[in-house]
């Protein structure tokens, strides 16, 4: 323990020298940029800013490209919240409460929101980070292909309470997300699927282009068709802070969402991204009002958005306390610290040690940075929505191009995105919900790929999820909540009649508000 | 973001700048390398120090622009219906040679052939090592192969997915050694190599860099090598070869440009890249990576590639397509 305080006083005089706070500020500022821009996540940020960085030391790199990483987490709320358009895949889940929040003159409240509790989740997670790293690494890397399957069936079954609408067409359009993902490589065999020519399509359906058709172009088209333009928002000061009230809702939320970002965040692959879905599945199982989901529900916006902070936090443990790549961003970042000559591994923390206590130190300054650049900048960008529309929707449309065409610089994703778009607009002009959509295209080429890796290891025997302690408690787990989930089905069977009387007579209102 | 904007704004207005003149001095604008794969990967990390010694012979900017895709075809493909003009080459990795035939295997239009790219030079070739986890019982290539033939596909090994380099690597040694594993593919070297470190699978061919830390955490067990000569970092290591199985894998980089490109200006390039792997700032960005610098010149280069490239053929062909053979 007092090692510990003595190493983070070491960290915290490497963090805030000159020279490492500029770089964590810019980091920073870069990634809230990036989280800002549609299309443009994380991930293609640090990519697009490692060849920047060969000129700095190695601290200064990691620094800046960690700031990066865990700065678009914050950022990453800010359109899905102003505009329903997810500035990154992790905050797909944040559009749906918090741009209802926002129709409903509380987008103040939903931006401060989210960077408290991004704030939160970050410095608690990098205690977890700092005290729990050797330990919990070597248990994340005990998540093999089965594991990785079980999670994600549990993700799956998330499925069932993402939907505020009729659970039929919820699933309707999980089908076609997951059909959507079947699109691309088979990575077993090495057949191109449903690719018609496109080399492009080799790669499969980016999640981002298809978030930001479905939810953000949708909404541009759904709004131009209105027969008057929605009223522009005039937000007073003090509607842009949360009410006593909201903060009380936020506060589990956010804890919650720490505990379960950080968690799911140290298993490799992408399984951050997952985090923010299952937070919001946990939350709305949770409320004693679930039906507030998807109508401006603060839980909404306070869990996933704490959940995906954290997970960034999360997914630095393996990295740092074994060298591991554990996922694409720890991987580009392990690159740039082999370009500078440090060549990752288990013996980084010890070898290193101004490295990572360095790195522990400017990711608590960098949280501080955040919030303060974060907080006033929600009264500039709530200042945004009195744009006219006229002048506003066309502006978007363009940094949605360009985000989306950044990325892997192809036209294909563009198309995709405005096919999508068009897609979503018929959708939603059916009462369809498409966040379905977005989860079934994330989980199935994950899932697929789970699950086939599982059965080669075992050469085909379905037993693998079972044997192994991991994958079985989390399959038991979820096969509990499909039975809690069942339980109201069928305590309503013994008076069926009763219960479709009630589905037709909430449809019927729905429809009438 | 604005720098990648930036990068590309310049690349497409050098692409669509009119042709220069053919009394124009090589080269007269800037250069792009294209690296087909993205930021971090091994393609980046060559190409960016090769450009940048590259840049201070030809006194004009070569610009490195990442075109992912499809396991490196958008990139490939791109540079090969590119204007032969020199102004845009391609950093291309041992998989240049994979794709056409794994397109031909499944009947598609190659996105790519091979005769469409001319070598211009060889940068780095690192010979794959081969690794088994430290809790597994094999202390030689001798007891992994006698244990591999009693329990055929029983041990597993990753790899960064079908077809992949680290899957031929493999399958040379199956083929070799007369035994069947298990393969279990993953999407890239990275989650691969997380495998192997989390017990999930017995073996992996890998570069020795990636696995050097673990290899001294002793959490990997190198067992042999698949390069001519042994690994300067792992001296105790034999090489295959002297095991007595004729096979030889590299992951190797070259410098390639549009076949049709005019020979002054092939020229003009293969000493721009000679004098660039003499250039110290190169020699101490190559060694950071451990990437051994293996510089051949274009004949040689392309000696080597026609070799490298028929042993890759041959083992993909063997491994078929993979539905028929249950």
């Amino acid at each position: 323990m007092a090692e510990t305080f003595q190493n983070l006083y070491l960290g915290f005089s490497v963090a805030l020298t000159p020279t490492v706070l500029f770089y964590a500020f810019v980091g920073c500022v870069i990634g809230t940029l990036v989280g800002v821009l549609p299309g443009v996540g994380p991930l293609a940020g640090i990519s697009l800013l490692l060849p920047a960085t060969f000129g700095l030391n190695a601290t200064n790199a990691i620094v800046l490209l960690a700031g990066i990483y865990y700065g678009a987490m914050y950022g990453g709320s800010t359109t899905s919240i102003l505009m329903r358009i997810p500035g990154e895949a992790a905050s797909v889940m944040t559009c749906i409460d918090g741009y209802e929040m926002t129709k409903k003159g509380r987008a103040g409240p939903a931006l401060a929101i989210a960077a408290v509790g991004s704030y939160i989740a970050g410095t608690l997670s990098i205690v977890g980070l700092m005290f729990l790293a050797p330990p919990l690494a070597s248990f994340a890397l005990r998540f093999g292909p089965p594991e990785y399957f079980a999670l994600l069936v549990l993700g799956l079954l998330v499925l069932a309470y993402m939907s505020s609408g009729s659970m039929p067409k919820a699933l309707a359009m999980a089908a076609l997300g997951l059909l959507l993902g079947m699109i691309g490589i088979d990575t077993m065999t090495g057949f191109f699927r449903f690719h018609y020519g496109l080399v492009e399509l080799g790669d499969g359906i980016g999640v981002v282009p298809v978030a930001v058709g479905l939810f953000g172009i949708s909404e541009i088209l759904l709004t131009a068709g209105l027969p008057t333009p929605p009223a522009v928002h005039k937000p007073k000061l003090r509607e842009l802070l949360p009410s006593r009230q909201e903060w009380r809702d936020s506060a589990a939320p956010i804890g919650r969402g720490t505990l379960l970002g950080f968690l799911i965040g140290i298993i490799p692959g992408s399984a951050h991204i997952i985090s923010s879905f299952v937070s919001y599945a946990l939350e709305r199982r949770l409320s004693k009002h679930p039906e507030r989901f998807g109508q401006g529900a603060v839980e909404g916006v306070a869990g996933p958005e704490s959940a995906n902070n954290s997970a960034t936090s999360g997914a630095f443990v393996p990295m740092l306390a074994l060298g591991v790549p554990s996922g694409p961003i720890p991987a580009v970042m392990l690159a740039a610290m082999m370009v500078h000559g440090i060549s990752p591994g288990p013996f980084l923390i010890t070898q290193q040690p101004e490295l990572f206590w360095g790195f522990i130190a400017s990711m608590y300054v960098g949280n501080v940075v955040l919030l303060i650049l974060n907080l006033p900048l929600v009264g500039l960008f709530v200042n945004l929505l009195r744009i006219p529309y006229p002048f506003l929707y066309p502006a978007i449309l363009v940094f949605c191009v360009l985000g989306v065409y950044a990325v892997n610089q192809s036209v294909v994703d563009v198309w995709i995105m405005a096919i999508m778009g068009a897609l979503g607009y018929l959708l939603r002009k059916f009462e369809f919900d498409t966040a379905p959509i977005v989860l079934g295209v994330i989980l199935a080429p994950m899932l697929e790929m789970a699950l086939r890796q599982s059965l080669a290891m075992s050469g085909g025997n379905y037993a693998i999820f079972f044997s192994r302690p991991i994958a079985a408690t989390m399959l038991l787990v979820g096969l509990a909540l499909l039975l809690l989930s069942l339980r109201p089905l069928l305590a309503r069977g013994a008076d069926w009649r009763r219960s479709v009387g009630l589905e037709a007579k909430r449809a019927l209102g729905e429809e009438n508000p | 973001m604005t720098l990648r904007l930036f990068t590309l704004f310049l690349a497409l207005l050098f692409l669509t700048a009119p042709a220069a003149d053919a009394q124009e001095p090589f080269p007269a604008r800037p250069i792009t390398l294209v690296a087909p794969f993205p930021p971090g990967g091994v393609a980046d990390l060559t190409a960016r120090p090769v450009a940048a010694a590259m840049e201070k012979v030809l006194k004009n900017p070569v610009v490195v622009v990442n075109k992912t895709g499809a396991a490196g075809a958008v990139g490939m493909s791109f540079v090969a219906n590119s204007k032969p003009d020199g102004y845009t080459l391609l950093l291309a990795l041992s998989s240049i040679s994979i794709i056409p035939e794994a397109d031909k295997l499944f009947n598609r239009t190659p996105a790519y052939n091979m005769t469409q790219l001319s070598p211009i030079a060889l940068i780095s070739a690192d010979p794959t090592i081969l690794v088994v986890a430290a809790d597994r019982p094999w202390k030689s290539v001798k007891e992994f192969v006698e244990d591999a033939k009693r329990r055929p596909g029983e041990i597993s090994f990753s790899s960064s997915g079908v077809y992949g380099t680290l899957h031929m690597a493999t399958e040379m040694l199956s083929h070799a050694g007369g035994i069947k594993l298990k393969h279990v593919p993953f999407g890239g070297a990275g989650p691969a190599l997380t495998a192997i470190l989390g017990g999930h699978v017995d073996a992996l061919a890998s570069g020795p860099a990636v696995v050097l830390p673990h290899i001294k955490a002793g959490k990997l067990r190198p067992l042999a090598g698949w390069g001519a000569k042994r690994v300067a970092a792992l001296p105790d290591l034999p090489t295959f070869k002297e095991l007595g199985y004729d096979i030889e894998f590299y992951i190797w980089a070259g410098v390639f440009a549009p076949t049709g490109t005019p020979a002054p200006v092939l020229k003009a390039l293969r000493d721009a890249v000679r004098r660039a792997v003499e250039d110290p700032d190169f020699k101490g960005a190559m060694a950071k990576l451990e990437t051994p610098i293996a510089y051949m010149d274009a004949p040689e280069f392309q000696k080597f590639w026609d070799k490298d490239a028929r042993m890759l053929a041959d083992a993909i062909k063997r491994v078929g397509r993979i539905e028929e053979k249950k």
